[in-house]
């Protein structure tokens, strides 16, 4: 029994790990995947799985269909985005409450080897541009460097700097400038 | 008990302002700009033997180009009646009392001769006080560039007034376009022949063109991600390329062809000087933290930039020869964009204050800092060649232009190329 769970887990792999871009997620569909990511709900079309006596296999198993299906879901998508890490005027120091979001991530990209990321860092429309393109840049790397820290390896970060030449909203009030002070994170379609 | 406390804490309130209140006298801002009177000129309607639409053409675009100057009042033709400007364009016929009794100090007048698709202007400039002829000249051009002949003879006026030329002949580089599509533009500074000189369909930004004139730096997502590109203007060719990770922008030249740029990646932002001929490039200088727009003294002995090494972007000077670095601004959170004038005596930047982000104008040793604008955000201040005009960015009004004023904040004039949402202008040499 526990072999034939094993199998269709695999064929379920099988079939997200080869849709490609072509699948967008309606909003519902990307609020469970990420629920999945963190590990809330069981992986779609799997089978509930007991608590109590289960074998250290199927433990294994289970916990790298949490860590994968998440992601694969998400690399089906294509573009969804992984997490925005938002910053203070002018700061590029990662503000307390995003750790906890980060460590997720930094664990889900050691359990997918084959998944990339790329850090876009971006400001809000005040100041000057050239100093933007290189504050939106230290913005990126902040990020890189704390997950390089917490152990996932450079090699798989990307860091791009947009300074405030794409902002996520077009408004003049301080709620739209702290949304567009963003480190964007995203799966690295180049990676 | 009491007492002691109280004690600890005045010890550590005076600690507090010792350790906080900087080492050098504070700068504050003049709001008030050192003004300079201008001079009342007339341009009545230019005479001669070419078509009405020609003549009255020239005669705007002179009277455009003075106003542009900020040098000039010039006179509205209302103000004109037909007995002034049925008079001949030779002293002779000028009663230059009447001129002075409407206010008019200076006088040009012009005759045109278009013949064939060839154009002649004969221009003469007097001052109504004495009669005394300033500028006679004769300006020959193919008619259908009739605009650079008055641009040229605008100039020209400038030049016996002033001493010194204006910029009614200079092109600007600048970018132009909408949030994700944005190149670099090229045009004369009237207006007219406005061209595109990249076609990426992506970002390209932080155009700058090299003292010779030869070559063009700018900064483009046409990769994916943000390159420094060097192209040869006359070929049309990239000489240049760094494709390294993090942020490369280039916005200044020194010598000839040596661009400055920064590169800013890791932990570290390093500023080079790259001699695009020799293609040999050296590290400036390397800090933590960032550093962004380097601007070099017209000598090339100094370099003023912006940097967060303290806390928050200032503006730094740094003496090339004995290595030392000197903070120039200590007013505000804010204060970036330097850029160095032509002769060397002042920098342009911008600084937040009362929530906006103005142009201003400092010393080169960073004394007199004053603001020149007036609300909103403006941005990329950049010197004309001779150094009496600074072109910039602003948004008043809801969408971004370019905009040109005197050094010292008079005569803002506006300044329009194309359709888009125009930025960083700089004067091309």
């Amino acid at each position: 029994m526990k072999y034939l769970t094993i199998l269709i887990a695999i064929l379920i792999m099988a079939i997200f790990g080869c849709a490609q871009k072509a699948v967008k997620m309606t909003p519902a569909e990307q609020k469970q995947a990420e629920a999945v990511q963190a590990g809330k709900y069981p992986p779609e079309g799997g089978e509930r799985l007991k608590e109590g006596g289960v074998s250290e296999e199927e433990l294994a198993a289970r916990e790298r269909m949490k860590g994968m299906s998440g992601l694969s879901n998400l690399e089906a998508a294509g573009k969804s985005v992984l997490l925005d890490v938002l910053f203070e005027f002018d700061s590029y120091t990662i503000k307390p409450e995003f750790f906890p979001k980060l460590d997720e991530m930094a664990t889900a990209l050691k359990n997918q080897r084959n998944i990339n990321v790329v850090v876009e860092g971006n400001c809000d429309e005040r100041g000057t541009i050239e100093y933007n393109l290189a504050l939106g840049q230290k913005r990126a790397e902040a990020v890189k460097s704390y997950l390089v820290k917490i152990g996932v390896d450079s090699t798989r970060i990307r860091t791009v700097s947009f300074g405030k030449e794409v902002p996520v909203d077009p408004g003049h009030t301080e709620e739209s400038w702290a949304k567009n002070r963003r480190a964007h994170i995203k799966i690295d379609q180049k990676g | 008990m009491k007492r002691f406390k109280l004690t600890q804490a005045l010890l550590f309130a005076m600690a507090l302002v010792l350790f906080t209140t900087p080492g050098h006298a504070r700068v504050y801002y003049d709001i008030t700009a050192t003004s300079f009177k201008k001079v009342t000129i007339g341009v009545p309607p230019f005479k001669g033997e070419a078509a009405d639409r020609l003549r009255s053409d020239t005669t705007d675009l002179l009277n455009k180009d003075l106003d542009l100057s900020g040098f000039f009042i010039t006179t509205p033709q209302s103000l004109m009646d037909k007995e002034l400007t049925d008079e001949g364009v030779e002293k002779a016929s000028i009663k230059f009392g009447n001129w002075r009794s409407i206010g008019i100090e200076l006088l040009c007048k012009a005759r045109l001769q278009e013949k064939d698709g060839d154009l002649a202007i004969e221009a003469y400039l007097y001052d109504t006080l004495d009669g005394s002829l300033m500028l006679a000249k004769r300006y020959r051009t193919r008619t259908d560039e009739w605009r650079r002949a008055v641009h040229r003879l605008a100039d020209d006026i400038m030049l016996a007034v002033t001493g010194e030329k204006g910029i009614n002949s200079s092109r600007v580089v600048f970018v132009s376009g909408t949030r994700n599509r944005k190149d670099i533009y090229i045009s004369d500074i009237d207006g007219t022949n406005t061209k595109s000189l990249t076609n990426f369909r992506s970002i390209t930004l932080s155009p700058s063109v090299s003292p010779n004139g030869r070559y063009l730096a700018y900064t483009s997502y046409k990769e994916g991600k943000p390159n420094l590109f060097v192209m040869d203007l006359d070929q049309h060719k990239e000489v240049y390329a760094d494709r390294d990770e993090g942020m490369k922008t280039g916005t200044a030249w020194t010598g000839k062809a040596t661009l400055l740029y920064t590169h800013t990646a890791g932990r570290y932002s390093t500023i080079y000087s790259l001699d695009v001929e020799k293609k040999e490039r050296k590290v400036i200088q390397r800090n933590e933290g960032i550093s962004a727009s380097p601007s070099f003294s017209p000598e090339g002995t100094k370099m003023v930039f912006v940097s967060d090494m303290h806390g928050s972007p200032q503006i730094y000077l740094k003496d090339l020869v004995s290595g030392n670095t000197n903070r120039l601004t200590f007013s505000g959170t804010y204060n970036s964009a330097p850029v160095f004038s032509p002769k060397g005596d002042t920098i342009a930047f911008v600084a937040r204050f009362e929530g906006a982000f103005e142009i201003c104008l400092m010393n080169a040793d960073g004394s007199n800092q004053r603001v020149l604008t007036s609300g909103g955000l403006n941005d990329s201040p950049q010197f004309s060649p001779c150094g009496r005009y600074i072109i910039y960015s602003s948004n008043k009004g809801g969408k971004q232009n370019i905009y040109v004023m005197l050094f010292n904040g008079e005569n803002k004039r506006l300044l329009k190329f194309t359709e888009g949402e125009e930025s960083q202008p700089k004067f091309v040499p």
